[in-house]
């Protein structure tokens, strides 16, 4: 367990070694960001929609109880931005991209591609992982910015249809809520997701060992892995955050 | 010019490669004959460190490579052609990008240039018109072809073919024996291809190394072999 640790973190101290240095594909970085971007945003907009629409119900049952329905745009707003956007995002991502991932380069790795790289000269996590880091890097604070909107214009479907609070004004409302903090605070916590899920994904298709059946063990572990990161550390961010900013 | 010393390796409690020694002139075809699961793998992977002996040196032209880092054994493998028992091509890439993988990656040649050698070597393996395909609509035979077209495009000095004729009909073995002894010869390549096809071995092979129970149990020419009284060489190439 230890010694895993301390090679994952090898391993990761390498990958930061390359991007460092420059020795990074941008080509391969553009095609990794393509295929991860593409696969997932369908899947992310339709949760934050749903999630969106739920918030605003039952923010509307609530807020209905102290009279305070205008508030309901506040609440959308703030719980996506905060918390909700940036988590759902990177476990989704982390279930779509991540295993993709892991179970190419696990693959690979089966099939001897990875070590036929290394005898054609080529530094497989200069050709292979770095991409796919970086590709992650990059996509995965899109992705959340674009599943905040969508869940923002969900929250707004609930609110001007089955709250009558008027359009511009609910509009108005959310902007005025969003405060760059708020925005921030989620916007840091994506890239530090998507870091650990780039990481966390990369290292175990790296390390996979014992042909399709390893493939399939080293994927689960690497979504499993992603997961309980992603919540642990979400946690601890939060804390953090709160504790400097408010 | 190839030297390897007192080379062993285990796994895990069984010793795979038991104090080898063997030395490659330069030019050289080298056939290792041996059974199935003797080390045969094993042995070409530490020749190019993808393995690292638990004792032993491995001279490549005077330099140990067995304690060379591995950023300063990939500046090594540009020179090596190495060809994957498996193939080993990547899935993502077609036939063409796989050849010209390493012409991209070590050479400054323009994409037409690049395009026309790899047709060019397409054709001398006998796969002409294959260029868009992928490697899983390939048959074995035709990817084992693939690759080796991509481990000798490079016209590498030195190169190691772990069983490039295995999963091949006898004609197409005879065929691509020949290639690459010819394409060594051409340029003057030290050569190490491992097989268990006894009569394409002595065809091209300026010495052959017979291996059992991770040792060298013989080497010489066929003749040399052939007069060999040991029952391991007599039982092995009778067959
Ligand atoms: N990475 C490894 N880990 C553990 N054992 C290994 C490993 N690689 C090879 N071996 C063992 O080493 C022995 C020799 O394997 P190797 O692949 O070199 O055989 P071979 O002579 O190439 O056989 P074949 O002709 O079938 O290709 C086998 O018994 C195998 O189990
Ligand atoms: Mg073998």
């Amino acid at each position: 367990m230890i010694t895993n640790l301390g090679r994952a973190l090898c391993f990761l101290g390498d990958i930061m070694r390359h991007i460092v240095c420059g020795r990074i594909r941008l080509g391969e970085v553009l095609k990794q960001m393509y295929a991860q971007g593409l696969q997932s945003v369908i899947i992310i907009m339709m949760t934050s929609l749903a999630s969106g629409l739920v918030l605003a119900l039952q923010g509307y049952v609530a807020m209905a109880r102290f009279g305070a329905k205008e508030y309901i745009s506040h609440l959308v707003a703030l719980s996506l931005v905060r918390e909700l956007g940036p988590v759902f995002t990177a476990l989704i991502f982390s279930g779509k991209a991540g295993a993709r991932i892991t179970a190419e380069l696990g693959t690979m790795n089966v099939n001897d591609q990875l070590l036929a790289t290394r005898t054609m000269g080529v530094d497989p996590i200069e050709f292979l992982v770095v991409p796919r880091i970086l590709a992650c890097f990059l996509v995965l604070p899109i992705l959340t910015v674009i599943s905040e909107m969508v869940g923002i214009a969900g929250g707004y479907m609930v609110g001007v249809g089955e709250a009558h609070i008027p359009g511009p004004f609910y509009i108005n409302q959310t902007i005025k809520a969003i405060q760059y903090v708020d925005f921030f605070s989620g916007f840091i916590k994506s890239f530090f997701f998507s870091i650990l899920i780039g990481w966390v994904c990369c290292y175990q298709g790296f390390t996979t060992k014992g042909g399709s059946l390893g493939v399939g063990k080293f994927t689960t572990k690497a979504v499993a892995y992603s997961y309980i990161f992603i919540i642990v550390s979400n946690t601890i961010l939060t804390k953090i955050i709160l504790t400097f900013w408010g | 010019m190839i030297k390897i010393e007192n080379l062993s390796k285990t796994f895990s409690g069984k010793s795979v490669l038991d104090n080898i020694n063997l030395e490659i002139k330069e030019g050289e075809i080298l056939v290792v004959l041996g059974q199935s699961g003797t080390g045969k793998s094993v042995l070409l992977k530490h020749l190019i460190g993808l393995l690292k002996p638990d004792q032993g040196a491995i001279h490549i032209n005077a330099k140990d490579i067995t304690c060379l880092s591995e950023k300063e054994l990939l500046k090594i493998r540009s020179n090596i052609g190495y060809l994957f028992q498996e193939g080993a091509l990547y899935d993502f890439m077609n036939v063409a990008e796989n050849i010209a993988f390493p012409l991209h990656e070590h050479t400054q040649f323009s994409k037409k240039i690049i395009a026309q050698k790899v047709t060019e070597i397409l054709e001398i393996v006998d796969l002409k018109g294959i260029e868009k395909v992928y490697p899983s609509e390939l048959s074995g035979g035709m990817r084992k072809r693939v690759a080796l077209a991509r481990a000798i495009i490079l016209d590498s000095k030195i190169l190691f073919c772990d069983e490039p004729t295995s999963g091949l009909d006898p004609i197409r073995s005879r065929d691509i024996s020949d290639l690459i002894h010819d394409a060594s010869r051409k340029l003057n390549c030290t050569t190490v291809i491992t097989s268990h096809d006894i009569r394409n071995s002595f065809r091209i092979a300026d010495r052959v190394v017979l291996m059992h129970g991770g040792k060298i149990t013989a080497q010489g020419t066929e003749s040399e072999l052939r007069k060999s009284q040991d029952p391991f060489v007599k039982d092995f190439l009778m067959n």
